[in-house]
């Protein structure tokens, strides 16, 4: 599902946020992908989803080669992936039907369809009854829960989430991964960055660790996860 | 991919309420550039109906009293070397002509008993004699039964010419003033753009493609223009319709005659259509450098 070969990214000649990553994932897998911050998992996620492009090396997604995509091609390269952003990007004038629905408006599905996949879908992370609510009159559990549900509702073969809990208690927390295990099962491939290396525990999946742009498999050490400032909650 | 039209209007209209006061100066701007030269528009399809209302200008025109033998002073008159041509104009024929080119007020002087214009005769001197048509009015003026002669032809010459200047005048404040109005809609579009940066990028990252993100600019740019366009007509014919109303109230001996039609349906239909154009290729401008994927 995802191949990467000798990827690296660079912001200027001193900042190396990503060094010679190598790794794969197969489809239908629930990878966990951690380290401290400024490790390099929100640059990693951006590149698996072409925001931003690698400074050197080959990304494979689907069995594509993303960055030797024309560029008419990645909107619907885009469709096929569902993405939890860490600032959650929810389009404030839109309400939180219309943020779910917007792909699905564009390409012309039948108003009711629509509402019905956002229901249910908002069912899923417990906001149904915040359907034509406003983002910005939502608490920033909520948006995040939009922000997931926004992410699931094409039922993506791929689904990448930035710290998908990072605004929300431990109960909700283990609910959304609850939630991504259910998605896991039919078939869709989820990678999950995150710090709560609590819950990477009790969820016994794989796990990636980032260390200052260098990828190794498994979870990082004691130490590391001790020495780490933002340690996780719970 | 066919993009959904609901889709389609409703961003157009979000963006458009975004930036209110700069979409209503938008198309106040677009309503002025066009109003403008429609109005001059208007002015010279008026006067340069009056000019040419008689066909080909005659050189002297002598209007003769009710009693005259026209033909007798048209023989006369054409039996000058200097003379191509000669045309008697009977009283009818001055009224159907008139009936002719003014429809709409050929109707108030049908109820009249007498026909309102006197007979005359049109004088055509040749090409090589023009300079000599004050002379041949001059003795025009000296023969029975003609009341007056006058050369008209400096005088037609003048006027066709300055019709010329104002329908001139008017293209050229219309170009001027379209590419004010399309710098307002790029303007307008490029703020808008600027309001909607950020969800431009999320609409891409969800799998927006480029036309779903440009369309409903391009949209709002033409109703813009279509606006103004609209507007500018109304703006005209008001201004028309207010005119006659005055000049009804308070008749005046030439601008009652000359203010007497609204612009063809070509001209009026063409209002709106050019402000959709200048309004489309506004946003396109505006986009074009705007909008680039950054990725």
């Amino acid at each position: 599902m995802i191949e990467l070969y000798h990827v690296s990214k660079e912001y200027g000649r001193f900042r190396h946020a990503l060094t010679e990553v190598t790794c794969k994932v197969e489809r239908g897998e629930f990878v966990f992908l951690t380290g401290p911050s400024g490790a390099g998992k929100t640059t990693l996620l951006k590149l698996l989803f072409r925001e931003e492009a690698p400074t050197s090396g080959q990304i494979v997604v689907n069995g594509r080669n993303i960055w030797v995509l024309p560029g008419s091609q990645v909107p619907y390269f885009r469709r096929t992936i569902g993405v939890v952003f860490q600032d959650f990007r929810l389009i404030g004038r839109k309400t939180v039907f219309e943020n779910i629905a917007f792909v699905q408006s564009v390409l012309g599905l039948p108003r009711a369809e629509q509402r019905r996949r956002a229901y249910q879908v908002l069912k899923r992370v417990g906001l149904h009854h915040q359907m034509n609510a406003y983002p910005q009159d939502l608490s920033g559990g909520e948006q995040q829960r939009v922000a997931i549900a926004r992410a699931i509702v094409n039922e993506p073969a791929l689904l990448l989430a930035d710290e998908p809990t990072g605004n929300l208690d431990p109960v909700l927390s283990e609910e959304i991964m609850r939630l991504f295990g259910d998605i896991n099962v039919r078939g869709t491939t989820v990678v999950v960055a995150t710090h709560d290396l609590e819950m990477i525990r009790r969820m016994g999946k794989r796990v990636l660790t980032l260390e200052r742009g260098r990828l190794r498999e498994g979870a990082p050490p004691a130490p590391l996860i001790r020495e780490a400032p933002f340690l996780p909650r719970g | 991919m066919a993009i959904n039209a609901r889709y389609l209007f409703g961003e157009a209209w979000s963006i458009a309420r975004s930036g209110a006061r700069q979409t209503i100066l938008a198309v106040a701007l677009i309503a002025l550039g066009l109003y403008v030269p429609g109005l001059l528009v208007l002015l010279s399809g008026n006067l340069g109906r009056l000019a040419t209302m008689g066909g080909e200008p005659p050189s002297v025109v002598a209007t003769l009293e009710a009693s005259a033998d026209a033909q007798a002073v048209a023989a006369r008159l054409a039996a000058d070397p200097r003379v191509e041509r000669v045309r008697v104009v009977t009283s009818p024929e001055a009224l159907d002509r008139f009936r002719r080119s003014y429809p709409d007020l050929g109707a108030a002087l049908a109820e009249l008993k007498e026909a309102p214009f006197p007979p005359t005769v049109e004088v055509y001197v040749k090409p090589a004699s023009s300079a000599d048509s004050p002379k041949v009015a001059e003795e025009a003026r000296r023969l029975p039964g003609v009341e007056s002669a006058d050369s008209e032809e400096g005088f037609d010459r003048r006027f066709q010419e300055a019709v010329r200047v104002l329908r001139g005048a008017g293209f050229f404040l219309g170009g001027l003033l379209t590419v004010a109005a399309i710098l307002s809609v790029a303007s307008a579009i490029r703020l808008a753009l600027d309001l909607h940066r950020d969800e431009i990028e999320i609409m891409r990252l969800m799998g927006a493609t480029e036309g779903a993100v440009r369309a409903p600019f391009w949209l709002y740019g033409a109703f813009e223009g279509l606006t103004g366009g609209a507007l500018a007509l109304g703006l005209l014919f008001a201004t028309y319709a207010g005119v006659s109303r005055f000049l009804f109230l308070h008749p005046h001996p030439v601008l009652s005659i000359f203010w007497a039609r609204f612009l063809d349906w070509r001209i009026s239909s063409a209002m709106p259509a050019a402000g959709m154009a200048a309004g489309f290729l506004g946003s396109v401008l505006s986009l074009g450098r705007k909008a680039k994927v950054s990725v």
